[in-house]
This record gives structure tokens, C-alpha cells and sequence, in this order.
């Protein structure tokens, strides 16, 4: 069966795949230069309270090593109940927010399930052109690109639409909740819009691929199919980019400091 | 050319602190729920919020990716000045770290923010830069010849030379509020509870040095723990009793801390004790409190070290009190506005902090005491009751209510 398009890997469009992985292995070299930088950043601190500060790579690890293994005062709570409770299913926005809960649980599914479903398929995409390469025979059916795609075509509409909820929930806090307007700041923006752009892109490559709505057929735009794969390509050079490259720069780098923060401070008081 | 020093630097904080200022997701629950942001009429610098943003852009100016490519950022000496009045501008009554969605651990930030600055030559602020001095030469922060701690004791109070259990007055109790001090010999020794004390050999507990940032002054601090613990241990003590929750909290959590050491007795507040005792049925009351009593969480014994429900316990168990519960309670408890050195530091925002807890939260419940477990929460509120000219209303401290509960004579309480 002929690949026409995936996820950025098409054999019409060998430029396009060598495009992607560029871009992705570009993205992560990026990342984990941030991250280095956040890390040894991390590390000017010390290894314990009044101690002299460590200034080095390890301070960090050590440190969060040691808050999580000290008794707590307040309250004891193991890591599994932490992880579960407060880094899954953030407890702690529930406590204050239900409708701040919803806006971001359902962004944090939405997203973390896209992302996982996106290297499924990059993942089976691979297998089949190593594959293909070295004469691997015999995988199962649904291991075919085109099969595998189907069978996540239903939950990437369903968890789309689950980010999408969340996303024009955060929206409207911020244009139309007047204490939320006036307190953000252009570090809480460009969260948003980058995961707007994301996501929105996301939708239109998909209904040019499919001739849905999405292809803006609603505004009388009704793209060509032919642009299916630029509208793919920039999907995905986008989130590479932003979810990405851009975390350890940006108020992304929430979604790795939180977890830690709440693991460091046992679930916090 | 040698590379330009950053403005700040890391002192007194640690790599998971520096990390935690990334955690901030600028949710804004911190700012609805801080009481000096509150009571100042919403000063932006006074946001947690905030602080954190600015203390995060400092750091990243001094050892972020711009820093590492091209050199720290000069931040100016004003901004760091303003930066530091409005780091002090805060109680370190934590009610941002409880309702933080990131469980930032802000008051160990606060405070190590305060520490840097203290360091750095900038702070502490007003008169909380005489605690040092004063501690180190008094051994308590008011000035008080350290022989005055319990040698007023009407004599009919006993105090063992060596105890198992050791009552730690503390500064406040013993040289200010002799009343608390005064109730709580007569109590335990209408107990028959063999106890000691450590009198002039007691020093400060460093809670007001430790939360202004100048604990490692010196070590002042440090010396001094070690200084009490030895003296604690020396007197044979194997459980310490404290009625202030901020030397109970400064026991329990920053003595170990400083010294690098667990502490070699048991700690526990007096209405710990004094639950276990009424649960045990050894307690008898003989008069009964005809009173409508409310209670306010002390941050110190609350908050910070989750001792909620002995005084509660306490009050519940005294006849005749009837005892009803202020909107904002426990974990969500308003601020007295006295702690972290705004009483001493900045007066006037301790004393509309205090206003807002009576006047909003004690007056709404029509109680006739306003109760807490603490001297320092005792001292603010009684202010900001007179501030809002609440006379009806007393402050009083549970051990105070639990003593004339007993039928112990409290009469002769120096002023």
C-alpha cells in the first residue's frame, strides 16, 4: 500500500522526512542544551539548607534526592501517592479550581496523549521504512503505517478536541477574567499561543488530509489536498520546536519543574 | 577583560529552591490569599507571586542562557533595595505555600531570599537589624536582663532543678506576657507534673533571627540552639513543652536544621500535652467558662508543623465554653500579621493584618474570647482589636483559659 502521508514521513516526499528529522534531532539537541543550562543553573545552589552553594551539575539530583527521602513535618506522603495524586492528577489545582482543574487537566491529557500518540506512530512509521530497508517481513497487520494510523485516527480526534476544550478555556481567562487579563504577562502569552498555533495547525493539516471541516471549508477556503503535506511539515516543525526546543526557555519548563517541585515538597503542605 | 560578577548570587539557597522558582505557574492563588498583600491595599511588590518572578529573573540574569553566552546582567542597586523592603514586607505565615498549585515551599524561600540579602549587605529592614545585637548581648530580644526570666515566679510555683519534662517559656512569655508563663507553672503544677526550667541559662529560640534572614550571622543562630539543647539535656529533659508556637516551631524544625542534628528530646506544644491528659481523664476542670470562645491558628503551630486539633481539643474540653470556629480556619487561617519580623520591621502592616483578622474573620463569629496559642498572635490580635475599638471582645491563650478552667487564681499576673 502506497504511503501518500503520516505524520511528516511520506515516500512522495523524501525531502519532507529528512526535513522532520533534522528538525527533531535539531529540537532535541536544543532541549537538552536548555536543559544543561537550567540544570547547571539549578546547581548554583547547595546541597543543603545553609550550606554552601554546590555550583555543580549534580547540587540538583542531591538535593531533591535528599528533601525526598527527609521526614516531613506536616505530613509524610510517599512518591507513588505524590505521582498519582498531585503530579497526575493534580490535586492541588482541584483543591482551588475545579474550572482551573478542568482547563488544565484537560490540556495535560489532551497534549501528553497526542505526544504519545504521535511517537506511536512515528515509531511504526520507522519500523516499517527500517524495515522495508533491511527486507523485515511479517510484522502484524496493524503494524502497517496506514492501518496503525486508522486505529488512531478516533482517540487523536477525541484527545484533540479534549486539548482543544482546555485550550479555549485558558483563552477566555485570559481575555475576558479581568484579575487573569490584567496579571498576565508576555511570559504566560506566548504559552498559550504557541500551544494555539499547535494545536489549530494541528486541525487544519488533518482536514486538508481528510477534506473535513477543518480544511476551512467553512470560511469558503476549502484547501487543496495538495497542501496536506507543507500543512503537516509546519504542524510539525512547530511542535517540535515548541514543545520541544522552546521547554527549558520558556514557561514550558513548568511542566518538568512541577513535577519536581511537588515530588521535592512531598505533595507540598 | 575578566567577565562582569553577577549582581546576585545563590547564598542560603538551595539547588532545589533555585529550581522551584521555575515551578511557578503564575496561577495567582498565592496573591488572593496573602495577608500583607491584603492588608497593604494590594501593593503589586507585596504579591508572592511576584517576588518569585523577580527573584527568578535575577537569577536567570546572573546565571541563565544570556549569562552563560554573554556575561551576568547588572541589576540595579534600587531594584534590589525595593526588592528587598518587599521581601520583608511578609509574615512567612505560609498560607502561600498551602494553596501554591506547584507546592512551592515559598517560606523557606522567603527566607532564604532574606538570608541573601542579609549577606549581600542589604537587609534586614528597620528595627529587625537590632535582633542580632540584642540577642547576642541579652540573650533575648527585649532588652531584659536574662536573670528576669522566671525569677519572678510567685513562690508558690515549683520549678525542679531537674525534670523529665521541661517547660521552654520563652522570651515572650517569660520578660513580656508573664500571665502565659505565670498559668502555665500553676497548671503543671496543679498536674503534678514534675517540671524544669532553664531560666537564665534560656536563650532565644532564633525564631526572629531565622526568619529575617540572619541566622548565620555570626552562626548566632546555630550557637544558640546548640547552646539550649545543651542546656535542655543537661536538666534531665526528656519531653520539652513549649506555649509559644514560634520557639515550638523553631524546636521542632530549625534546631535540627542548624545543628545538623535530631534533637535528643521529645518537643511538643502544651496543648499537645494537655490533650493527652484530658483523653487519659486527668484533667479535672472546676469552673466553668460561660463564654463564646473562637480560636486562631498560630501560623507557627498550625501551618507550619500541622498541630491543629489539641487546642481545639483544649477549648472543646473546658465547661461551658462554647466554642464556634471563624470562617478562615486551620490550613486556611488568616495571618495575625506579627510573624517574620513585620511586628518589629513594619508595625503599621502587622497592625492592619491584625484589624482584618478581627474585624473580619473574629467579630463575624459574635464571640465573646478570641483565643489563640501563642503570645505573639495574642499581642498583635489585642492590637488590632483595640484598632478596630473591639472592646467587648478578649484575647486570651488557651493554656490561660485552661488554667482559670482548673481553678487556678491567675489574679496576680504581673502586667
Amino acid at each position: 500500500m502506497a504511503m501518500e502521508y503520516f505524520s511528516g514521513v511520506s515516500d512522495a516526499l523524501r525531502l519532507t522526512f529528512v526535513q522532520v528529522m533534522i528538525m527533531a534531532n535539531l529540537s532535541i539537541g536544543i532541549f537538552i542544551i536548555g536543559m544543561y543550562i537550567n540544570i547547571r543553573k539549578w546547581g548554583m545552589g547547595s546541597t543543603g539548607y545553609g550550606d554552601s552553594p554546590a555550583k555543580n551539575l549534580l547540587a540538583f539530583p542531591k538535593m531533591l534526592a535528599y528533601q525526598m527521602s527527609e521526614h516531613a513535618h506536616v505530613h509524610n506522603q510517599s512518591v507513588i501517592s505524590t505521582l498519582i495524586l498531585d503530579v497526575v492528577l493534580q490535586r492541588r489545582i482541584l483543591n482551588r479550581s475545579p474550572l482551573r482543574w478542568f482547563m488544565h487537566f484537560t490540556i495535560f491529557v489532551g497534549w501528553m496523549t497526542l505526544f504519545v500518540l504521535s511517537l506511536a506512530m512515528f515509531l511504526v512509521e520507522m519500523i516499517h521504512l527500517v524495515g522495508a530497508q533491511v527486507g523485515l517481513h511479517g510484522l502484524p497487520e496493524f503494524m502497517n503505517p496506514a492501518v496503525f494510523r486508522e486505529l488512531l485516527a478516533v482517540p487523536n480526534d477525541i484527545f484533540s478536541y479534549i486539548l482543544l476544550i482546555g485550550i479555549i478555556i485558558a483563552i477566555y481567562r485570559r481575555l475576558f477574567v479581568t484579575k487573569v487579563r490584567e496579571a498576565t504577562i508576555a511570559y504566560d502569552s506566548i504559552l498559550l499561543i504557541g500551544l494555539t498555533i499547535i494545536t489549530i495547525s494541528g486541525f487544519i493539516a488533518d482536514g486538508i488530509r481528510t477534506g473535513r471541516f477543518w480544511n476551512l471549508s467553512f470560511l469558503g477556503l476549502d484547501i487543496p489536498i495538495e497542501y496536506a503535506p507543507p500543512a503537516a511539515l509546519f504542524h510539525v516543525v512547530i511542535s517540535l520546536l515548541f514543545c520541544i526546543a522552546y521547554i527549558p526557555f520558556s514557561k514550558y519548563i513548568h511542566m518538568i519543574a512541577i513535577p519536581l517541585a511537588l515530588l521535592a515538597n512531598k505533595g507540598g503542605e | 577583560m575578566a567577565k562582569r560578577e553577577p549582581s546576585i548570587n545563590t547564598e542560603n539557597f538551595t539547588a532545589v529552591q533555585i529550581m522551584e522558582l521555575d515551578a511557578c505557574s503564575r496561577c495567582g492563588e498565592c496573591v488572593d490569599w496573602c495577608p500583607t498583600y491584603d492588608a497593604s491595599g494590594k501593593d503589586p511588590g507585596l504579591a508572592p507571586r511576584d517576588k518569585i518572578l523577580r527573584w527568578k529573573d535575577y537569577i536567570n540574569k546572573a546565571y541563565g542562557l544570556r549569562a552563560t553566552l554573554f556575561g551576568p546582567k547588572e541589576i540595579p542597586e534600587e531594584e534590589i533595595e525595593q526588592f528587598k523592603d518587599d521581601v520583608y514586607g511578609c509574615t512567612t505565615c505560609g498560607i502561600c505555600a498551602t494553596v501554591c498549585e506547584s507546592a512551592i515551599n515559598t517560606v523557606e524561600l522567603w527566607e532564604s531570599m532574606r538570608a541573601n540579602l542579609v549577606k549581600r549587605g542589604n537587609g534586614p529592614y528597620g528595627k529587625q537589624g537590632m535582633f542580632l545585637k540584642l540577642i547576642s548581648e541579652y540573650k533575648n530580644p527585649y532588652m531584659a536582663d536574662n536573670k528576669d526570666r522566671i525569677n519572678w515566679f510567685p513562690e508558690d510555683i515549683k520549678v525542679e532543678d531537674k525534670a523529665e519534662i521541661l517547660y521552654f517559656g520563652g522570651c515572650t512569655a517569660e520578660l513580656k506576657q508573664r500571665k502565659l508563663a505565670l498559668a502555665t507553672g500553676r497548671l503543671l503544677n496543679k498536674l503534678d507534673i514534675k517540671f524544669t526550667m532553664l531560666g537564665e541559662d534560656e536563650i532565644c529560640c532564633g525564631s526572629a533571627l531565622i526568619r529575617t534572614g540572619q541566622y548565620y550571622v555570626n552562626d548566632a543562630a546555630k550557637v544558640n540552639a546548640q547552646a539550649n539543647i545543651d542546656n535542655i539535656k543537661a536538666k534531665g529533659a526528656k519531653i520539652v513543652l513549649y506555649a509559644c508556637a514560634g520557639c515550638f516551631r523553631a524546636s521542632l524544625v530549625d534546631w535540627p536544621r542548624l545543628t545538623g542534628k535530631e534533637l535528643p528530646f521529645k518537643v511538643m506544644h502544651i496543648t499537645q500535652y494537655l490533650q493527652d491528659l484530658i483523653e487519659k481523664d486527668e484533667i479535672k476542670w472546676e469552673k466553668s467558662i460561660d463564654k463564646k470562645v473562637t480560636y486562631h491558628d498560630p501560623c507557627h503551630l498550625g501551618r507550619h508543623v500541622g498541630v491543629f486539633e489539641p487546642p481545639r481539643a483544649v477549648l472543646e474540653s473546658i465547661p461551658g465554653i462554647e466554642f464556634i470556629e471563624m470562617e478562615r480556619t486551620e490550613n486556611d487561617q488568616r495571618c495575625c500579621g506579627a510573624g517574620g519580623g513585620v511586628k518589629a520591621g513594619m508595625p503599621d502592616l502587622a497592625l492592619s493584618v491584625a484589624s482584618t483578622r478581627v474585624q473580619e474573620d473574629a467579630l463575624a463569629t459574635e464571640a465573646d474570647i478570641l483565643s489563640s496559642a501563642c503570645p505573639f498572635c495574642k499581642r498583635n490580635l489585642s492590637d488590632g482589636r483595640d484598632a478596630v475599638g473591639a472592646k467587648d471582645l478578649e484575647v486570651e491563650d488557651v493554656v490561660v483559659l485552661a488554667a482559670e478552667a482548673m481553678g487556678i487564681d491567675l489574679s496576680d499576673a504581673p502586667e
